[in-house]
Parts: structure tokens; sequence; C-alpha cells
């Protein structure tokens, strides 16, 4: 199953089957924290997520652009600037931001994906200015140079290392989306970027880069904890208000598969101790392809395999014993395909052809009988649950409307998530996976020890 | 792909006020059941959410020889069905209650959380309760669980960071309890039964020594029911024996473990300095100078001047009998050997040199305000309280903590540079093919 950010919802903890009905209806009646959103007259759409827990302030600003928008060649580059950020010199004068964050007792951070990239800070709450028009100096006036980004280079070269080059599981990973997306398509394309790719991007690049996609019409400004929608309207006014909006071209995502699929994938390796198995098919998003199953994706992947009670659990694990662990993943958070993975750790001594037909069965059997409506209410359960709990972090909120705000969604779509999660019927789920599990639109991948030196 | 992971300070303790700019504070209550269990609370009403933090005194250090797993073994069975409820059943009664509870064993003791919603809160301490006074221990789920750990195992061994951690402390601790033991485990986990696994969590889960944190939707007179329907059943007991002292190492060693990778992970310690010696807040500030942050000098030196790597850290790690202060890397084979000449000579710079006064002052503002920004959730803040009293720190000690940061002189950090940043008593554990690096014979 490919590795993946973050998933709106989340797969948690569980609910209420006593009387799932009235539990149902408990958690919704819940509601959602209390979010306010405006858009500035140059395009920044800002959201306010207010919380009184602790005298701290979280700002997010997240970009609509992520690795699935560079060009081939060019891999790395929406990783690469992400870096910069930190180090160019922002209207002329030396920034340095994150030392002048801490300098206020504060913390920041960022991130690259496929879809988005986004820049965060926490600070008490009588800082937010300071950070508010730091973020804005930095979303206008960067200026990248030869002597930050040379040994920058290295680092992020020394980051893929760390968490690709020397994980064999994460560098099977990266055969494997070439394989389901095709070569040099989007999300094929690795987020660290190849590293002859890495060691050709240099200031031109990367200013260019950024010329084309950091604007205020092209970003999200979410605000969480504690602070006053009118207070956070007044200073992204201020700060953000000036910066001008830019012309953005359009996000482009294949609609289809490369084409040539199923395929196989193996890696021999000889660091590798323990073999693992997967299977990912290609799957609709929020966005593109059969867009009307992405609801009910999420409660297929949870039932099917998301928790040591899921039937694919049960039957491999605890009943037939061919397998140690497995789970299920799906997130319909994407602009382009999205995908729909197992993941199957065998037990000792079980051969791949074992593991296939028993998951093979499980998949039959629920694409021959369908699923119970009190299998479907337990898992709409818990993933509500999850939702409610997610209330209880101040770092989930922004998480999930950065998220969804840079993959086509709207807030709407993220207020009533939990209702839609819970319109879904039996029969939807059932559809679902006869859309999505068909083999000419999946990926298997073994990663399997090899002889030499570990 | 996070620009930095796991660099921040791990201090414990929490700010309530922010460079002198004041902020709200934190009301931890400390409540007395009916059935006379002891706990922290802070009532919070953010979310229809209670989080429970617990732990008991004994770990893995306390196992015998020919138990040697046993702790994490029992912890991870405790979960797998209790009463009559088989480990389906009681995991279907988790998630129907949206409840989850977990735990975990460290060197010195025992932990477990509890995570529940308000509507749901009589099934989760009901659930509670069962797992700590009625675990079965079926053969199927010891099983299941003993091969999920041998695999586990196998994994770690797969993963240069987590090698280099087990080598640090093997080579630390030889002879001593802190020290994985790695044969020892694998041979319990193979060999373990069911009574084995029943008696040592018996022999864990008692009273004495019980710590409780609870934070969130519940008021003391429903917490204290609660927590004696939970734990109230528990035997007095006695906490398990404390490991012996340990000596630190008095010569360098340099350990390279060889893994087929093109990064090589990079361990530095000395011995540290323990949680309740007067100088612990000097040598906080100092490691946060050295290597807590984005703006440390190893930071800067090793990362920023000259990319030598991704990540660079240092860290103070405390034991019941032990502390250590690591410095943690990881650099292109090629570039091990350079990484290591700089941070060793930032070691060296720091104890001859100490640090300069606006490094104290960052220094400072930054660690009394650090701990504000880890409230995230309910959780999160009983994992908070949980660490305070493990620490054996005040219940005010949210209101101190700034004014002992802030007391921290210069002297006081160069005292504590000297003190601890010793060549003589340095290990460095290298995993992978680093050039022109062999262990010392």
């Amino acid at each position: 199953m490919l590795r993946r950010r973050a998933i709106v919802g989340g797969l948690a903890a569980g609910a209420v089957a006593a009387s799932p009905v009235s539990a149902l209806a408990k958690l919704l009646a819940v509601g959602r924290r209390p979010s306010e959103t405006f858009t500035l007259a140059n395009g920044l759409q800002v959201v306010v997520l207010p919380s009184s827990r602790a005298p701290t302030v979280t700002q997010v600003v997240v970009y609509k652009v992520g690795s699935a928008d560079e060009a081939p060649g060019q891999t790395g580059i929406a990783h690469f600037l992400e870096h910069m950020m930190f180090k160019g010199n922002a209207g002329g004068e030396p920034i340095d931001f994150s030392r002048t964050i801490a300098r206020n007792g504060g913390r920041d951070n960022a991130f690259t994906g496929f879809d988005t990239t986004g820049y965060h800070q926490t600070i008490a709450s009588d800082r937010l200015e300071l950070i508010m028009r730091m973020e804005a100096d930095r979303m206008a006036n960067l200026r990248i140079v030869d002597k930050e980004v040379i040994p920058e280079r290295q680092v992020i070269l020394e980051e893929r290392r760390m968490r690709i080059e020397n994980v064999p599981a994460a560098l099977l990973d990266e055969a494997v989306r070439e394989q389901l997306f095709g070569r040099h398509k989007p999300y094929a394309m690795p987020t660290s970027g190849y590293p002859d790719d890495v060691k050709k991007t240099g200031v031109n690049e990367l200013t260019a880069f950024y010329r084309k996609h950091y604007a205020p019409n092209n970003a999200v400004l979410i605000v969480a904890g504690d602070a006053r929608p009118e207070a956070v309207r007044k200073l992204a006014e201020k700060y953000y208000g000036p910066i001008a909006s830019r012309r953005v071209g359009p996000r482009r995502r294949p609609t289809e598969g490369p084409g040539d699929l199923p395929q196989r994938v193996t890696r021999a390796d000889a660091r590798v101790v323990e073999p693992g198995w997967s299977r990912d098919y290609l799957a609709p998003s929020y966005r593109v392809g059969e867009t009307r199953h992405a609801y009910a994706l999420q409660v297929l992947a949870r039932l099917f395999g998301g928790s040591e009670t899921s039937r694919l659990w049960r039957s491999m694990v605890v009943d037939s014993k061919l397998a140690l662990s497995t789970s299920a993943g799906y997130s319909a958070s994407s602009l382009g395909l999205s995908s729909f993975g197992f993941n199957v750790h065998p037990a000792p001594q079980r051969t791949v052809a074992e593991i296939e037909r028993a998951l093979g069965d499980e998949m039959k059997k629920l694409l021959d009988g369908g699923v119970t409506a009190g299998e479907v209410e337990r898992t709409q359960n818990q993933l509500l649950a999850a939702a409610v709990y997610s209330q209880d972090s101040l770092a989930s909120g922004p998480r999930v409307y950065g998220t969804v705000l840079t993959t086509g969604g709207s807030v709407t779509d993220v207020d009533e998530w939990p209702q839609r999660i819970a319109a879904v019927t039996p029969a939807d789920v059932l559809a679902a996976a006869r859309h999505v599990w068909r083999d000419d639109g999946s990926v298997t991948s073994l990663l399997t020890p090899a002889a030499g030196t570990r | 792909m996070m620009k930095f992971r796991g660099l921040l300070a791990p201090l414990i303790g929490m700010a309530v006020a922010f460079g002198g700019t004041g902020a709200g504070a934190v009301d931890v209550k400390e409540i007395t059941t009916p059935r006379g269990l002891k706990a922290w609370l802070v009532e919070d009403k953010s979310a229809p959410v209670v989080a429970l933090s617990f732990s008991f005194a004994g770990g893995v250090a306390s196992e015998a020889k020919k138990e040697r797993g046993a702790t994490s073994f029992a912890a991870a069975l405790l979960t797998d069905g209790a009463g009559s409820s088989p480990s389906q059943a009681f995991r279907t009664r988790l998630e129907d209650a949206a409840a989850s509870i977990g735990f975990s064993a460290s060197s010195d003791r025992l932990s477990g959380s509890l995570r529940v919603l308000t509507a749901t809160r009589d099934e989760g301490f009901e659930l509670l309760r069962l797992a700590l006074t009625q675990a079965r221990f079926d053969s199927d789920m010891v099983e299941q669980r003993r091969g999920q750990f041998i695999s586990s195992l196998n994994q770690e061994s797969q993963r240069p960071g987590s090698v280099a951690s087990r080598t640090l402390t093997d080579t630390l601790f030889a002879g001593h309890p802190y020290a994985s033991d790695l044969a020892a485990v694998r041979e319990g986990l193979a060999s373990l039964t069911a009574d084995d696994l029943r008696r040592r969590a018996k022999a864990l889960l008692v009273r004495d020594g019980l710590l409780i944190s609870a934070v969130g939707d519940i008021d003391a007179a429903e917490l204290g029911r609660q927590l004696d329907r939970a734990f109230g059943d528990l035997p007095q007991g006695a906490a398990q024996p404390l490991p012996p002292d340990w000596t630190p190492p008095t010569r360098p060693r340099t350990v390279v473990v060889e893994r087929g990778v093109p990064q090589s992970s990079v361990q530095i310690a000395l011995p540290g300095i323990a949680r309740d010696d007067p100088d612990w807040y000097a040598a906080s500030v100092m490691n946060y100078i050295l290597g807590g942050g984005q703006q440390s000098r190893l930071f800067n030196e090793v990362r920023e001047k000259r990319g030598l790597a991704y990540s660079v850290s240092s860290g103070l790690r405390t034991y019941t009998k032990a502390s250590l202060l690591v410095v943690s890397t990881g650099n292109a084979n090629e570039k091990v050997g350079e990484a290591i000449r700089v941070i060793r000579a930032e070691l060296a710079r720091m104890r001859s040199e100490g640090v300069t006064e606006a490094e104290l002052a960052d220094a400072k503002t930054y660690l009394s305000g650090s701990l504000a920004l880890a409230l995230d959730s309910s959780g999160s803040i009983a994992g908070i309280l949980q660490s305070l009293q493990t620490d054996k720190l005040p219940r005010d000690h949210l209101d101190k903590r700034a004014a002992l940061i802030g007391a921290v002189k210069l002297d006081d950090v160069r005292r504590v540079a000297r003190r601890l940043l010793r060549d003589e008593a340095m290990t460095t554990i290298v995993v992978g093919k680093p050039v022109g690096l062999t262990s010392d014979p």
C-alpha cells in the first residue's frame, strides 16, 4: 500500500453500537468546531478555527502546488523551494525565519506533498501579528541566492537518503508509483525528487517556480487556536492584503491510468529481513474518476481492512493465520486519481500464492455477498468518532482544511463530511468495491530478502 | 516532506508564561478517591473527551534474566481480551465505545492510556478495569503477539537508526539491566508461556507506585468514581525493585556496525545529568543551545553551513538510575568522518568557551514557552502531567518552571558544560558503511 500523508477524517477510534442509530445521531449532533471563512480582495482564502484551550495560536499557509505540479526533469523542485523559504533574503534584508520564531518562544515547520505545500508556526497568541507579518513577507518577497542553495542541496540529498534510499520499502514505493500512475506522470515522480534532477536545480529554476505558484490567490491562510476572527481579519488585511494577485495556470492531472496494468513489481533487497506484500488499485478521488464512490470507498477501506476487527484481519490473521498483520487504506483527498491499497505482512513460511489466494477469496466474498447494514453502520460510527476526537486536537483542524482546500474542495466539503459518510449505504459500498477492485487497475508488489550484505 | 523532525528539545515541564508576556495558567488539581487512589486532574471542556495517562513502577529493567521480553509482551496482551470477552469481542466493545486503551513498557515503568468520549465514559472505564484485572492471555492471542513481536525485532534490525540506538544502550549499559540484551529477549519471546505473562502482569499491576493523570470533560467527583472502578481492585502490592547504580564509562569508545546503506546513522553519547540535579535547568539550557532546535550550534555548523546532514540534534535522556546526553545525526557514508569531527569540535568549543549572553537569552525565551506549545489534545496534556509526576515534580511546577529556567546564569551553563562535555567519556556509534572509520579494538 502506498505511503500517504494527511487523510481527511482519519482512521482512528470506533463508536457506539449498542443502539447504532441513536449513537450515530448523537455523534452528528456534537457538531464541528466553529469556523469562520472569508476571502481577501486579492483572492487569499482565510479560515479561522477558534479554540481557547491554550494561550497559543497556529498559523498555516498552504499553497495549491506540490510535487505533482512539477515538470519531468525538474522533480523535487517544490520540496527544494520549501527548504529555500526558510533561507531567502526577503525584501532585501537577510532573514532567519525559524530563529526569529524560536526567539519568540514558538516553533515552525513545513511540508511538501503531491498536491500541497504548507508552512506552519505555533506561538503564544500575543505573537500572532509577528508570524503573520513574516509569512506574508516570504509569500511576496523571497530572494533565492546561490550561497544558500549550494549547501541546502546537500541537505536535501541527505534527507532523501534518510527517507528513501536507506529504506527498502520506500524505494519499492517509488517503483510502484511509476507503474500505477505511469512514468514521469504526476504522483509517480517522487516528492523528494530524483537525485539527478535535484543536482541540477538552481537559483533560476527555483525562482521561476516560486513566481509561478506562490501568490495570494493560490494560497489558503488558516489560523487556529486562541484568536478572534475579527482580529485575524484585520491582520490578514494589513499584511497579506497588499500582496498583488497573479495569474496562475490550471493544475493538470491525468484522468486515466497508464493503460498497461496490471503489473507486478518485486524488490529483492539484501537489507530486508521480513517480507512484505502489497496491492494498489487506481481509485477515484473527490475530484477525478467516478467521484461518487469517494465516500463509500472510505467506509470500504475501514470495514474491510482498517482495524483488528476488520474482515481482512479476522480472516488472515485470526482465522487462517497466514499473516502477521493486514491493512487497507484509501484517501479521497487528491486533485488527481487516488489509490486503494492493501498491505499484508506474511506469516513465516507462507507463500505469496497463499496470500494472494486468501485475499482474493475474501474480496470475492464481499463482491458476491455484499456487506451488511450492521457492519456499515458500525464502520460509520467509527469514522464519525474519529471526527469527534479530531476536535480535541488543535493540530488536526488546520491539517484537514489545508488538505481539502488545496485539492479542489471547499469548507462545506469539510463541514458536511460526517453527513456524507453517514449517508453511505451497503449498496454504495458494494458498488465502490466493484468499481475499484479490478485487476486491470492494479499493481502488486513484493518486498523480499536477497543475498548480499545487509 | 517535513523540513524538520524530532529536533525539539525533549524536555519535560510546562510553561505558563511566554517571555514575560503572561498567559493563562493550567489548573492542576490533586484528587483522592473514596478508595484512596491519588490522581492529578485538569478539567477541560473543549471537547466531549476524557484522556487518562497512568503508569506503574517497574519496567523492562526489572525483568529477571529468564523472563526477558515479558513486560512488553504482557503489556500488549492486556487489551487482547479480558473478563468474559475474548480478543475480538473485547476489541469490538472498545470500538463500539469509541474508546482506545493502550499499554507500553519503558526501562523503568509500565505506562497506559485511555481515551473515551463523555457519552461512553462508563464503558471505557469498565473496559480499563477488565484489562487491568481480568486480562485473559488466551493462547491464540499469545501466539499471535509472539509472532508479531519476533517479526518487529527483525524489522528493527533493518533500520539503521534502531540498530544505532540499541547498540548505544548495549555498549553503555553492558551488564546492567538497561542494556537491551537482545539475545535473551529473543529467547524469552520464543519460550514465554501464558502463565509467565500472567505472572509478570500481576507483579507489575499494583497500587504501590501507581501514578494517574486525567484531562478533559470530567469533574473530580466523577473521576474519583471512575478511577475506583478501574484501579480500585488492584492489590496494594509492592513496586518492583530498582535497578542497581550505573557506572558511566571513563574512556572513549567507537563502535561501527556495518549495514549496506548509503547514509550512516550516528549517535554520540556522554553521561548526562539526573532530573533532580540542581544543575538540571542549566544543562537544559546548554543542550538547547548545543543541539536542541533549528537554531542550535550543531544545526548551524553541521547542516546549515556544511550540508553534512538533514537531521542533527542533541537531547538529555534520564532513567531512574542513569542519564545521558546523546547527539544524533545521519550522514552520507563518505561524510561521516567530517560530521563527527565538526560535532566533537562544537562540544569542545562549548566546554572551553561556554555560551554567549544572546544565546542564553534566546534559550530561556524558547524553553519557557515550549511546553505550552505541546498542549495540543487532552491526551498530550495528560502525557505531560504524567511526565511531571514520574519526575517527582510538584503540582505547581507549571507555575514555577519559567522562573527556574530564568534563573540560569552564564556561569551555570559554563560549569555544567565543563562537567558534562568530556571527551574521555564519549561513546560513538555508527551504523552503515562509514568511509575511513572502524570500531575500536
